[in-house]
């Protein structure tokens, strides 16, 4: 008896061994991805968060570690808040949620429960949560849901809109709309609709802003709005086909790409006055460029780039960016390392 | 001395004696323990090198015997290797080949291409599938129902004919066979125009009911796209203002998007791609057609490619026979077609 029992535990523990050698080489393989491979030909000061295969990767001068987050969904979109911790955006295939992390990675709490289906069983009223955005004060979270579902509820209309939340509270996102949160948009329908929200200094809020042309295309505007559902004011042409917006320290400089109706695209920026953009500057012409975002306290801009168009994405770096003559793209990262382009840095510099 | 000796070998007590095997035991025991962790540990890293080695296996071209697959494409022919000069129409066919269709499959997809060698020129027209044409049989339909009924002959033959334009070759290609072909080739770099997303994309390529359905979003922007996720940017259709036509500009993007990665082919990847295909691949060109096709395709610019699609006024909306259709305005549509794809000797 006694030696059957040994026996199981040896099988048991042969069993684990076998099982844990594998996990202990996959997770040296997902580490390692980014960490072996990050040139160290740029070192930038302060700290870098960036979205690599569904995992948040930390770049920190010379070095690079992986927040150590729950595994399940891809995490992406990371935004520091200004006491060092993150939002990021936990995506499934269905649905998303919102979560607060710790800078070493703990999760401090899940801000929302958009996998509706799991209650209700239709899966039409999953929700997406994406772009999350903190005020400059710290005390408001802005964010793009495809909340509320337009009535007949379950149609093919899906479209995200703009709205806002307190920061220090669970974000109840429903078939209504988002409880005790701000609606700020309402999007053209059928077209993706209102993305990416920037709130600014002086309660503005710039996103991107799909809309159909009425010419066969569905193009994105950077618009500006003062207020909740306020008139939107378009600060690009449906032509140049801009968004991604991202606002410099200085709360003036805009960096955006724009496709010009194209297959590739321009990294640009502009200088904002009140709700006139200025003609833009082409930092990176003919580009796979995406997801600007800059230094929290500078003018030095990050971005994704496939430098061919076969290449892998990898991420960049012009310093002095708002400046008239601003300095070369410069690559961060190995050209062996493919980041998700879709997901701007976080930068706490 | 000796005695003592030859007694402690040949003449061992009985308690030593048994304590010898006890000992001997354990060690056995211990060993055979240490081998089992061992081997469990050496279990976990060969799991761990698994695709490596499949992939060892498969690039000592030893997968190309064993899958079996019939590959679609005829055998290499030097004589018949694409003109490197005369300009030549490709019709692109693209059909949902999932389980709920039994074979019997509609053309979701299809472009009349037309490829001019010298002047490195591409032109792409998207043939809308809800087109309501005279098909090859002589009745009325959508354009779509032309492969249903003939297969790419008879697709061929009603989009020439309705079109008149002659096509040189032909490519299908089912939903997996797109999956697979992106995803051998390690995906594609796509600026994705705006947020697509459909609460009711077909879940039939999951393994699951080919009837249920699963929500989708592709993030705007640039971005590398696996086959899945490329398939999800041109299938999608439900939340569109543009529905068919959208869908048929965003198919443009992504063979956009091809044309880099075939700098990176020759002849020799041909038939490994052809077997992974499987039958979800069919075209009448030989594998050195294909291959010649590759550095075409590869050297044209993106400013030489010019991608029609054919909006209102050259189409219009209307309920025939029971089913929403696109009525072709003809008397716009063909001399397009005759400067787009001029017919040549």
């Amino acid at each position: 008896m006694k030696r059957t029992l040994i026996l199981i535990a040896l099988m048991v523990a042969s069993c684990a061994a076998a099982n844990r050698t594998l996990a202990v080489l996959q997770n040296h393989t997902n580490a390692g991805s980014l960490v072996d491979t990050t040139s160290p030909q740029v070192t930038l000061p302060g700290t870098i968060y960036v979205s690599q295969q569904g995992a948040i990767f930390v770049i920190k001068g010379s070095t690079v570690r992986r927040l150590p987050l729950p595994s399940g969904g891809a995490w992406i979109q990371p935004r520091a808040l200004p006491d060092g911790s993150l939002l990021v955006v936990r995506r499934f295939d269905q649905y998303s949620d919102l979560y607060h992390v710790s800078a070493s990675g703990r999760v401090l709490s899940r801000m929302t429960g958009d996998d509706q289906s799991s209650v209700n069983r239709t899966l039409q009223l999953d929700h997406w949560i994406l772009w999350p955005a903190v005020s400059p004060d710290g005390t408001t979270v802005f964010f793009a849901t495809d909340s509320p579902k337009p009535a007949p509820r379950q149609s093919y209309e899906v479209d995200f809109s703009l709205w806002s939340a307190p920061l220090d509270g669970p974000i109840a996102v429903g078939d209504n709309g988002v409880s005790g949160g701000t609606r700020w948009s309402v999007p053209d329908a059928y077209t993706g609709g209102d993305i990416e929200p920037i709130p600014l200094p002086d309660g503005d809020v710039l996103y991107s802003s799909y809309a159909n042309s009425g010419n066969g295309q569905v193009q994105s505007v950077l618009g500006l709005q003062t207020g909740p559902q306020s008139r939107m004011v378009s600060l690009t042409t449906p032509a140049q086909d801009c968004g991604t917006p991202a606002v410099a320290g200085d709360g003036a400089t805009v960096a955006m790409v724009c496709t010009n109706g194209g297959q590739t695209a321009d990294l640009e920026v502009a200088t904002l006055e009140g709700s006139t953009l200025s003609a833009p500057r082409v930092l990176v012409a003919n580009c796979l460029c995406n997801s600007p975002s800059w230094s929290s306290s500078g003018a030095n801009l990050l971005y994704m780039d496939a430098s061919d168009p076969d290449g892998n994405f990898g991420l960049w770096y012009v310093a002095g960016a708002t400046n008239l003559h601003p300095g070369s793209p410069r690559r961060v990262t190995d050209a062996s390392v493919d980041l998700d382009a879709t997901s701007a840095a976080a930068w706490i510099s | 001395m000796s005695r003592s000796r030859n007694f402690d070998v040949r003449g061992t007590p009985r308690r030593r004696r048994a304590s010898l095997r006890t000992g001997r035991r354990r060690v056995a025991g211990r060993a055979l323990v240490v081998t089992g962790f061992a081997v469990s540990i050496l279990t976990g890293v060969l799991l761990y090198f698994l695709p490596a080695i499949q992939v060892a296996l498969r690039d000592t071209g030893q997968a190309n015997t064993s899958l079996g697959g019939d590959p679609q494409l005829k055998p290499v022919s030097a004589s018949e290797h694409l003109s490197s000069t005369s300009p030549f129409t490709l019709l692109l066919l693209g059909s949902d080949s999932d389980s709920k269709f039994r074979g019997d499959y509609l053309t979701q997809s299809m472009i009349l291409t037309r490829v001019d060698p010298v002047t490195r020129h591409v032109t792409m027209l998207s043939i809308p599938r809800d087109l309501w044409v005279r098909l090859c049989n002589g009745g009325n339909g959508k354009i779509d129902q032309a492969f249903l009924h003939g297969g790419a002959q008879c697709a061929i033959q009603t989009v020439e004919k309705d079109m008149r334009v002659h096509i040189d070759y032909y490519a299908w290609i089912g939903l997996q066979g797109l999956v697979s072909v992106l995803d051998d080739l390690g995906g594609i770099n796509v600026v994705a125009n705006n947020p697509v997303m459909d609460d009711y994309y077909p879940a039939d390529l999951s393994g699951g009911s080919p009837f249920a359905y699963q929500r989708i979003l592709v993030l705007p922007g640039a971005q590398h796209m696996s086959g899945t996720l490329a398939l999800q940017y041109v299938r999608a259709r439900h939340d569109d203002a543009y529905g068919d036509f959208a869908r048929s500009q965003r198919q443009q993007q992504v063979l956009i998007a091809l044309r880099a990665k075939t700098k990176h082919l020759s002849i020799a990847d041909i038939p490994n791609l052809a077997a992974s295909l499987g039958s979800d691949f069919q075209t009448d060109m030989s594998i050195g057609q294909v291959s010649g096709l590759l550095p075409i395709a590869g050297s044209v610019p993106l400013a030489s490619i010019m991608q029609v699609v054919l909006l209102p006024p050259y189409t219009s909306s209307e309920y025939v026979g029971g089913q929403d259709a696109l009525m072709p305005n003809w008397s716009l549509i063909r001399p397009e077609v005759a400067r787009y794809f001029p017919v040549t000797a």
